[in-house]
C-alpha cells in the first residue's frame, strides 16, 4: 500500500494553473524531495496532501484511503495523521514550547501524565529537553527549527511534510539539521515528503528526488 | 531637512488644535480671579451626587462594553472567518448604527417601544450596545486578517476548528478584542446624548448641563477634568498591556487566506438565519420604524423647511472637516509610520487620547481657548466646529494612513529620491498616489464621523451655525414625532449617501477598465 498517492491531480488559482494532471506515488519509509524553482507547484502538493486545499480534479490518497477527490475534502486535516513543518515554522507565539507540543495531544484527548511524558520524550529526541518552558521568541533560529520538528513528531505521524524548513538558516546549521533529520526519519521509520529549491539539500536528504517545473515532473 | 521642517510644522499645528484647548481648560479650572484655586474641584469632589454620577457612568460603560464585546466578537468571527453567504451585505448592515449619532437609534427605539418602556440604565445599555457593536465586530475581523494562516493550519493538522479557535485564534486576537472593549468603554463614558434622552444621569451629562443650562463654566470645566483623567488612565492601561502584544502581523495572499476560512457546511443556513435575525432586530427594525413614523412627504417637507439650512451646513462642514482631517492624517500617519520625529510615539498616543476624550471635554477646552475678543474670527465662525473635528477625529485618519503606508514599500520613496526628487515632490507625486486608497478611506471615515458629531458641535456652534444633529437634538424637546423621525432619516441619508457614492465610484471605474 502506498503511503502517499496523488492521481491525476490538477489545481489552479484563478486563471493560473499550478498543477496539471500530476501523479505521484510514495512508498512507506521513503524520503522524497520535491525540487524546483518558486511557483512550480511544490508547496501546492504539500498543501493538497495536508488537506488545506482541495484538488480541482484528481484524487489524493493516504495509506490507501482517498482523502480528497474532485473539489472535495473527504478527510479533514486533523484526521489525516500527518506532521508538518512550515517554511516559517508557524510556532504559536503565545504558547510555550511545551504548549506548542501539547496542543495536539490535548486535542486527541490524551491524559495529562501521558502528555507530559510524550512531550518531554519528543523534546529530548530533538535535543530541546530543557527548553519546554520557553516561548518561541526566546529561542534561536536553530532551536525554533527543532521545536517545529518536535511539534510535528509528537503525535507520531506516519507521514511528515516539510516545506523548505531549513531555507532561512545559515549553511552550517542547515547541514547539521538535515543530518539530524535523516537520523530521526530512519529511527522513526516515517515517510518524508520534503520541499526545497536547493539541489545540495535535496541530494543529502532524499532517497528519491523529483524535479518539478511548471506544475509537472521534469525528472524522477 | 525639508521633511523634518514640515513634520515639525504639522505637529505644531496639531498641538495648537488639540493640546492647547485641553491645557487652557486645565489652567482655567485652577485659576479664579487671577489666583490659583481648587475651589471648583473641591465642590465637584465633595459632592455625593457627583460620585454617584461617576458610578453611573462606570456601570453603564462596563455593561455596554461587556455586551458589545460578547456579541461583537462571535459576530466578527462569523463574518470574518467563515464561508457564511451574504457576508458583505451583513457586515455593511451591522456597521450602519456606528455611522449615525447614537441618539438617533434611541429615538427609533423609543418610537418603537414608547418612552414609558424604554428609559433608564438598561435602555441606555440596549441602545449603546447596538450602536457600538460594530467596533468589537470590526476589530475582530481586522485582527483575524492579520493572523499568519500557517499558525492556524499547524493547529488544524491535529484539531478541529473549535479547538483551533479556542487555543490559537482567539488568544492571538485577544489584544484586538480587549482594544474593542476599551474603545466601547471610553465612547460610552463620554456619551451624553443617549443617557440624556433616555433619562439616565451620568457624568458626561453633568459637565454638558453645567455649561449649556447654567453657563457655569468653572463647574463645567472642573467636571470635565475627571472625565479626562479616567480616559487617560484607561489608555495608560491599554498602552501598558496591549500595545506590545501584536504578535506576528503579516498580510497574506488571497489564495492562501481562503484556506483558513471555516466551512459551515450544513449549518450555513442556521447561522445565516441567526445573523439575519440579529441584523433585523438591531438595524432594520429601528430604521424601518423611523421610516414608517415619518409618515410621508409632508413630514419631509416640514423637516426641510425647519432644518434644511442645518443639513446643508452639516454637509459643508463635514466636507471641509474630512478634507482637512485627511491632510492632517496623511502627514501625521507618515510621521508615525516612518518615525520621522523622535517623539513620533507621543504624537500617536496623543491623537488616540484626543479621540478617546469625551466630546464635552474637547468642546469646553475649545471654548476656554478661543472665546476671547481677539480670536472671535475663530470662535464666532464655523472654524471652531471644524477645529473640534480636527482635534477629536485625527486619530482615525492618521491610523488609516499608517496602515496604508505599511503596504507601500520604502523602496518606492527611495527610488524617487535617487531619481533626484526632493521630499515634498516625492510625497506629492509618489507617496500620495500610492496611498490613494487610504486617503479615500480616510476621507470617507472622517466625513462620517464629522457629520454625525453631536458632542463638540452642540457645545461650540456659534449662532447661525447649528448643524443637523444639533438641530435634531434641540427639536426633540418640542417637535412632533413625525418631524423628528423625518429629520433622523434625512440625517442618515446625509451621512450614508455621499459616503456610499464616494466608495462606489472608484470601484465602478476600476471595473470599467477591465477588458
Amino acid at each position: 500500500m502506498k503511503s502517499i498517492e496523488l492521481d491525476s491531480v490538477s489545481k489552479a488559482y484563478g486563471n493560473e494553473t499550478v498543477l496539471l494532471d500530476f501523479s505521484l506515488d510514495i512508498e512507506p519509509g521513503e524520503r522524497v524531495v520535491l525540487l524546483g524553482p518558486s511557483g512550480c507547484g511544490k508547496t501546492t502538493i504539500l498543501r493538497l496532501v495536508a488537506g488545506f486545499i482541495k484538488p480541482d480534479s484528481g484524487s489524493v490518497s493516504l495509506d490507501g484511503q482517498v482523502v480528497s477527490r474532485d473539489k472535495r475534502i473527504l478527510v479533514p486535516p486533523q484526521h489525516r495523521k500527518l506532521g508538518m513543518v512550515f517554511q516559517d515554522l508557524a510556532l504559536w507565539p503565545h504558547l510555550s514550547v511545551r504548549g506548542n507540543l501539547e496542543f495536539g495531544l490535548r486535542a486527541k484527548g490524551i491524559s495529562k501524565n501521558e502528555r507530559e511524558a510524550k512531550t518531554q520524550k519528543t523534546l529530548e529526541l530533538v535535543g530541546m529537553g530543557g527548553y519546554g518552558h520557553r516561548k518561541p521568541d526566546e529561542l534561536s533560529g536553530g532551536q525554533q527549527q527543532r521545536v517545529a520538528l518536535a511539534r510535528a513528531l509528537v503525535l507520531e505521524p506516519k507521514v511528515l511534510l516539510m516545506d523548505e524548513p531549513l531555507s532561512s538558516l545559515d549553511l552550517e546549521l542547515n547541514r547539521r539539521l538535515r543530518k539530524e533529520l535523516v537520523r530521526l526519519q530512519e529511527k522513526l521509520e516515517i515517510t518524508l515528503l520534503y520541499v526545497t529549491h536547493d539541489r545540495e539539500e535535496a541530494s543529502h536528504i532524499a532517497t528519491r528526488t523529483i524535479s518539478m517545473e511548471k506544475g509537472r515532473i521534469s525528472s524522477n | 531637512m525639508q521633511k523634518r521642517t514640515i513634520s515639525y510644522m504639522v505637529v505644531a499645528v496639531f498641538l495648537l488644535i488639540g493640546l492647547a484647548p485641553v491645557l487652557s481648560m486645565l489652567i482655567n479650572s485652577i485659576v479664579a480671579e487671577g489666583r490659583f484655586s481648587l475651589g471648583a474641584y473641591s465642590s465637584v469632589l465633595t459632592s455625593a451626587r457627583q460620585w454617584n454620577l461617576m458610578a453611573h457612568s462606570a456601570v453603564l460603560s462596563l455593561l455596554v462594553s461587556t455586551f458589545a464585546t460578547c456579541l461583537g466578537v462571535p459576530l466578527g468571527l462569523l463574518l470574518g472567518k467563515t464561508d457564511l453567504p451574504f457576508k458583505k451585505t451583513l457586515t455593511a448592515l451591522f456597521v450602519i448604527p456606528l455611522l449615525i449619532p447614537p441618539y438617533i437609534i434611541a429615538v427609533a427605539w423609543v418610537d418603537f417601544l414608547g418612552i414609558q418602556h424604554l428609559k433608564g440604565l438598561w435602555a441606555c445599555v440596549l441602545v449603546l450596545s447596538s450602536a457600538f457593536l460594530p467596533i468589537p465586530m470590526l476589530l475582530t475581523m481586522i485582527f483575524l486578517r492579520t493572523i499568519n494562516p500557517r499558525l492556524e493550519e499547524a493547529a488544524r493538522l491535529v484539531s478541529g476548528w473549535a479547538g483551533v479557535l479556542k487555543t490559537i485564534t482567539l488568544p492571538l486576537i485577544l489584544p484586538g478584542i480587549l482594544l474593542g472593549g476599551i474603545v466601547v468603554f471610553l465612547l460610552t463614558f463620554g456619551e451624553f446624548g443617549v443617557p440624556n434622552f433616555l433619562r439616565y444621569d451620568v457624568f458626561a451629562v453633568e459637565s454638558f448641563t453645567q455649561f449649556s443650562a447654567f453657563y457655569n463654566f468653572k463647574a463645567a470645566t472642573a467636571s470635565s477634568v475627571p472625565l479626562a483623567l479616567v480616559t487617560l488612565l484607561v489608555l495608560l492601561v491599554e498602552a501598558r498591556f496591549l500595545r506590545e502584544r501584536t504578535y506576528q502581523i503579516r498580510p497574506t495572499p488571497d489564495s492562501i487566506q481562503s484556506s483558513t476560512s471555516i466551512r459551515l457546511g450544513k449549518e450555513k443556513h442556521f447561522w445565516l438565519g441567526m445573523a439575519s435575525l440579529l441584523a433585523m432586530a438591531l438595524v432594520i427594525v429601528p430604521l424601518l420604524v423611523l421610516l414608517l413614523r415619518s409618515e410621508g412627504l409632508n413630514s419631509y417637507t416640514q423637516a426641510l423647511e425647519r432644518a434644511g439650512h442645518s443639513m446643508v451646513r452639516s454637509v459643508t462642514y463635514a466636507f471641509w472637516g474630512a478634507t482637512l482631517l485627511t491632510i492632517m492624517g496623511f502627514f501625521l500617519g507618515y510621521i508615525i509610520h516612518t518615525k520621522a520625529l523622535a517623539f513620533w510615539r507621543s504624537v500617536d498616543s496623543f491623537t488616540i487620547f484626543l479621540f478617546a476624550l469625551p466630546a464635552t471635554v474637547i468642546g469646553i477646552g475649545l471654548i476656554s481657548l478661543w472665546n476671547t475678543p481677539w480670536t472671535n474670527f475663530v470662535y464666532g465662525t464655523a472654524a471652531i466646529i471644524i477645529l473640534g473635528y480636527l482635534a477629536k477625529y485625527t486619530a482615525l485618519t492618521s491610523r488609516i494612513m499608517v496602515t496604508q503606508f505599511a503596504q507601500v514599500p520604502a523602496s518606492m520613496e527611495e527610488a524617487a529620491h535617487i531619481s533626484g526628487a526632493g521630499w515634498a515632490r516625492t510625497m506629492f507625486f509618489i507617496v500620495a498616489p500610492l496611498a490613494k486608497r487610504g486617503l479615500l478611506a480616510g476621507w470617507i471615515v472622517a466625513y462620517i464621523f464629522s457629520i454625525r458629531d453631536t458632542g463638540i458641535s452642540m457645545l461650540v456652534y456659534p449662532p447661525g451655525h447649528e448643524t443637523l444633529p444639533v438641530r435634531i437634538f434641540t427639536l426633540m424637546a418640542n417637535g412632533s414625532e413625525q418631524l423628528i423621525a423625518a429629520l433622523c432619516v434625512l440625517m442618515i441619508a446625509a451621512t450614508l449617501v455621499p459616503a456610499a457614492i464616494l466608495w462606489s465610484v472608484p470601484r465602478l471605474l476600476a471595473k470599467r477598465k477591465v477588458p
